[in-house]
């Protein structure tokens, strides 16, 4: 990084970059979040399944973020590991209204974690209970504890309930985000 | 940017390549810089490039490196810097076929080719084609059409020609954008047109109809791009070959038309097709070459090229139509561009008249040093042609050669030249001497063993017979004392050739060889010593059997073989001047080893090395090079591939060895049921014959198969070697065993075939047979004994030695009229193929317009008898009358020789 980056950056007219990685089962919602993120006129009105992965760019109120929007099919989520190790961030989508599925989630969390390349950061994890606003979907509280949130004790994490369709609950996430890395650059500046 | 200009920079400076040295694991360990966040594109850039450079120099990069060098490349889909973002779908589409789950990039490439940035689409649909395979290929299709119709050309060209690749291996897919590629034929971009076309006739290749229609509706509604009239002339071209059609055909009139066309690239492709059909008349080649002489006056100088380089190939088919040309050839020759020059010229020598050529030559001479090696051997070619074309012409061209040979050149420029000065000399007898001459000035001064030795050795063939044989010693004695060992040892050979040949030279060159015998070397002193010692006897059938017609055996062969006897302390070697095979003789020896036997080792029984087929084979028109098949190089080697397939059959261990092995004999239609050859392999008391089987039908297996032959006189039918099963379509061999009859003059006959075999049903797709058959036979051509089985061609390069050795004890002499002959080439023909014997001394080559001719044959008869053979032939009104003279060593093989013909 060049010296008038650092000076941009010092100054705060340019914003610091991070990635994050955008993960979570097929279906649950992870490229109309990124979607609702985007500006206006360059918003997708028809969201596919990705296969593979997408990068896509927004930014909150203090960082630029770069989003590895990773496919959730099963035959993808073994490539999640390519991209664990450079990310600061993840964000893991969770259908709130797919209970059978919350196991199956749980278990890709689990590897998630477990994972060579996270374990010993202390990265925070953001988790989207998306599709609240369907009947049978369930609570975040529930969700947490459907998840085994509450064992997870060397990461910061945070959930919240959203609806990506309509971008509700989801800013209120990306700020807790956008709070728990600046923290952790100021961390590691020390 | 500033990267590769200054690697630009660096090549021009230091003149080396700046990737030369790179490693492939450092680069591979460089790949991981793709990770660091934020991206710096400068630096990834040259890295990328590095891989790339790497890839497309063929390095081996394993599975798992090239996976995780793929995905660290993936990160780059962040950067927006435009070079950095081509070279990775650059690299994504030469890693495409290296690194596993490549299919990650999907989306984000179906992103870019959706996006807005132009630059970013073409590339990304190349790179997503070479990623996508069949199962996926679903996914994108919607997006492929789009593509192809898509107002951007380079978007929609990308999307064509990717498609042409996917269609490899997904036809069916590609198939179905059928109506999208018509749409994109309709565009105004010429690029796009042109790809349209392409990928249309891919998919409707293999349907004839389809494109007939396609290029009957094109030709019609006019097309805007050059080189889509360009790909419709070669379809058009392909049809019309492929049909066999003439020029009546309608394609033919539309690739015509295209000679009328604005752009000069279709003309010229119309003209070039029109010329390279096969069934033209030279009314039809007319406006095609009409159109070719235009453009050898136009400023342009690559359509000069173009023109007079297929002006040049014209020229060898029809020199007629080219005739009309010539004025403007004329002018080409002292073109500024010496291929244009060269092209010219040599055109002009093909077509011209014999009055032309000396003014040809003189032009051509003027700028000889100044052209290639590659453009003075066309040169060569098309002298060599005009030789054997006007052989009054020769002395013109021996100069110009000899010229040639003086000046300086490669190897395969002087042995170009040389293969042409010998061909003439053998051609044409009026220009030996002159020839001669040429060759012993080279000589002088050559630099090239193997030519030195060549030269060497035809001046001792063909030297000792012309009217001053002296004048040659003193060239061949020169290398003598100047040239390195080989070709002193050639030189030798060449002397001896001489002394043994002209009785006034004996004396001198007995002198000279007793010179050599104080040489260095061990080969030339061997050499000197036998001559001098063959010479000294002074009897011409010795030096006729050791020096002029002497072993074409290999020496190191034949050493080695008579080295191992002696090392058994037999030491009764009879030697004649046979032609032996190498490998024959040292089997033949090796036997005679492990069986103790008193008898002297006796060279007879050593099969004879066959005449090579291609022998006398003239050689090929110069530039039509390539498409003449090889000389059939293994006939020396495949007598001793039968005799080793036969010595592995144990019931034909004890026949001796074999001494003829016939070329395979159809004796059934090649598309009948059972199809069957026939190979007859003479032995000194038997033949063998052998039917090479196969059977054509999928849904039989045939066991026992034996071929029942009815003896014909005196010959008796000693065993039957049955191929125990044939299944479909693998061919076995079955052998019967024939005595021969006890009469020596009794040795033709017609035998009556039948193939016997016993039938099983099979299942035609797994193969397996019913338990039980029935016998069934097949009723097959009859299989005829020659005299021409009996015996083996030899040649001898000096005929009238061997007769006098031979000597008129058993001569027979007799007069034929062979009145249904009408030529003397078609008697000579006949009488060759009679006899089977091998022609000497060129004599098969009737100089023309000349009514009467010697033929000498010579060859080796069954049992190991040379024979002779001298026939007078006579043209006149009532057909031609021969006067036959055999000689040989045995008085029943001229009888049997003198009663063929008859």
């Amino acid at each position: 990084m060049g010296f008038f980056d650092t000076l941009a950056q010092w100054l705060g007219v340019k914003k610091r970059e991070v990635n994050v990685l955008v993960v979570g089962l097929d279906n649950s919602g992870k490229t109309t979040i990124i979607n609702h993120f985007k500006p206006h006129d360059s918003k997708n009105h028809d969201i596919v399944p990705t296969v593979g992965f997408n990068v896509e760019r927004f930014t909150s109120k203090a960082l630029a973020f770069t989003a590895f929007d990773m496919s959730g099919q099963g035959r993808y989520r073994n490539l999640w590991e390519h991209y664990y190790r450079e990310c600061h961030g993840v964000i893991f989508v969770i259908d709130s209204s797919d209970k059978l599925r919350m196991v199956v989630a749980k278990d890709e969390l689990d590897l998630l974690l477990q994972h060579s390349d996270l374990k010993n950061r202390r990265i925070p994890i953001l988790f989207f209970a998306n599709k609240m606003d369907l009947r049978e979907s369930v609570s975040s509280v529930k969700c947490s504890s459907l998840m085994g949130l509450d064992q997870i004790r060397d990461k910061p994490w945070h959930i919240c309930a959203s609806n990506a369709v309509t971008g509700e609950g989801l800013s209120e996430g990306v700020d807790w985000l956008t709070d728990q890395i600046k923290d952790l650059i100021e961390s590691k500046k020390k | 940017m500033m990267m590769l200009k200054r690697d630009k920079k660096e090549e021009e400076e230091g003149g080396g390549n700046p990737f030369n040295n790179l490693e492939k694991s450092t680069v591979l360990q460089e790949t991981r810089t793709f990770n660091e966040t934020p991206i710096n594109p400068r630096k990834c850039g040259h890295i990328l490039t590095k891989l790339l450079y790497v890839i497309n120099q063929g390095e081996n990069i394993g599975a798992n490196e090239a996976t995780e060098a793929f995905f660290a490349m993936t990160k780059l889909f962040q950067s927006k810097d435009p070079i950095l973002r081509r070279l990775m779908y650059m690299g994504i589409k030469d890693m495409s076929k290296i690194a596993n789950d490549v299919i990650i990039v999907t989306s984000s490439l179906m992103k870019d080719m959706t996006g807005k940035e132009d630059q970013f689409r073409g590339p990304a649909i190349r790179a997503l084609c070479s990623i996508t395979d069949t199962s996926m290929l679903q996914s994108i299709e919607r997006y492929m059409k789009q593509a192809i119709v898509d107002k951007v050309p380079g978007v929609s060209s990308a999307a064509l020609t990717s498609s042409l690749h996917l269609s490899k291996t997904s036809q069916d897919v590609t198939k179905r954008w059928v109506n999208e590629a018509q749409e994109a034929v309709n565009s105004d971009n010429i690029m796009v047109q042109y790809h349209a076309l392409g990928l249309l006739y891919h998919i409707r290749r293999n349907d004839k109809l389809a494109v007939t229609k396609l290029v009957s509706k094109f030709s019609k509604h006019t097309l805007k791009s050059p080189y889509a009239y360009c790909l419709l002339i070669r379809i058009a071209t392909k049809l019309i070959e492929e049909e066999d059609a003439g020029s009546g055909s309608p394609m033919f009139d539309f690739i015509e038309s295209c000679l009328r066309h604005k752009s000069e690239m279709v003309i010229y492709e119309a003209a070039q097709a029109i010329v390279q059909l096969k069934n033209t008349t030279a009314k039809d080649l007319a406006p095609a070459v009409s159109v070719l002489q235009l453009f050898c006056s136009s400023p342009k100088p690559t359509l000069r090229f173009a023109a007079v380089r297929t002006l040049n190939k014209v020229a060898m088919k029809h020199p007629a139509a080219v005739t009309a040309c010539n004025l403007d050839l004329e002018n080409l020759i002292t073109d500024v561009n010496r291929s244009i020059a060269t092209l010219a010229i040599t055109t002009l020598l093909k077509t011209g008249s014999e009055t032309s050529v000396d003014r040809l030559m003189k032009q051509i001479s003027t700028f000889m040093s100044e052209i290639s090696d590659e453009f003075k051997i066309v040169v060569v070619q098309a002298i060599r042609s005009l030789c054997a074309k006007f052989p009054r012409k020769h002395s013109v061209l021996m100069n110009f050669l000899a010229s040639m040979l003086r000046d300086e050149g490669g190897f395969d420029y002087k042995k170009e030249i040389v293969d042409c000065i010998i061909a003439t000399i053998e051609e044409n007898p009026e220009a030996k001497e002159a020839g001669l001459a040429h060759l012993c000035e080279f000589i002088e001064d050559c630099e090239h063993t193997v030519l030195a030795t060549k030269i060497l050795h035809l001046l001792g063939r063909e030297g000792p017979r012309t009217p001053t044989p002296s004048k040659y010693i003193r060239f061949i004695y020169n290398r003598v004392i100047l040239e390195n060992a080989a070709v002193r040892a050639a030189a030798v050979s060449a002397i001896a050739k001489f002394g043994g040949h002209c009785e006034e030279l004996l004396q001198s060159c007995v002198v000279l060889l007793e010179r050599c015998e104080m040489d260095t070397d061990d080969e030339v002193r061997d050499r000197a010593t036998f001559y001098v010692n063959v010479l000294k006897q002074q009897q011409r059938n010795l030096s006729s059997a050791y020096i002029l017609n002497g072993l074409t055996v290999s020496v190191v062969g034949l050493e080695r073989a008579l080295y191992s006897v002696l090392e058994h302390g037999l030491k009764h070697v009879c030697c004649t001047g046979l032609t032996v095979s190498v490998v024959g003789l040292e089997r033949a020896l090796h036997q005679y080893t492990l069986e103790p036997s008193e008898s002297p080792f006796d060279m007879k029984t050593v099969p004879l090395a066959t005449q090579p087929l291609a022998d006398q084979k003239v050689r090929e028109t110069p530039g039509l090079a390539g498409d003449v098949g090889k000389p059939e190089k293994s006939a020396a080697t495949r007598q001793d591939l039968y005799a080793e397939q036969l010595a592995a059959v144990p019931e034909l261990a004890n026949v001796g060895a074999l001494f003829k092995s016939s070329q395979p004999l159809e004796i059934t239609e090649s598309e009948t049921e059972y199809y069957v050859q026939c190979i007859k392999h003479t032995f000194s008391n038997y033949m063998v014959f052998q039917f090479d089987c196969t059977n054509t039908l999928n849904d039989q297996v045939l066991d026992r198969v034996t071929v029942d032959m009815e003896a014909a006189d005196g010959f008796e039918v000693v065993k039957q070697i049955p191929c125990p099963s044939l299944p479909y379509n693998k061919p076995g061999s079955t052998y019967t065993l024939v005595h021969l009859p006890e009469d020596p003059t009794s040795v033709t006959g017609t035998f009556p075939c039948t193939l016997k075999f016993v039938v099983r049903d099979c299942d035609p797709n797994t193969g397996e047979p019913d338990d039980d058959g029935y016998e069934d036979e097949y009723v097959l051509e009859d299989v005829e004994v020659t005299v021409a089985d009996h015996v083996q061609k030899v040649m001898k390069p000096n005929f009238a030695a061997s007769w006098e050795e031979v000597g008129p004890e058993n001569e027979l002499e007799d007069t034929y009229a062979l009145s249904s002959m009408s030529t003397l080439e078609e008697a000579i023909k006949n009488i060759i193929q009679y006899l089977g014997l091998q022609p000497c001394e060129r004599s098969d080559k009737v100089p023309e317009g000349k009514s009467s001719h010697t033929l000498y044959l010579a060859g080796i008869y069954r049992g190991g008898h040379d024979a002779l053979v001298r026939a007078k032939l006579a043209l006149d009104t009532s057909g031609v009358t021969m006067q036959l003279t055999v000689r040989s060593t045995d008085p029943s093989v001229s009888e049997v020789l003198a009663t063929a013909i008859a």
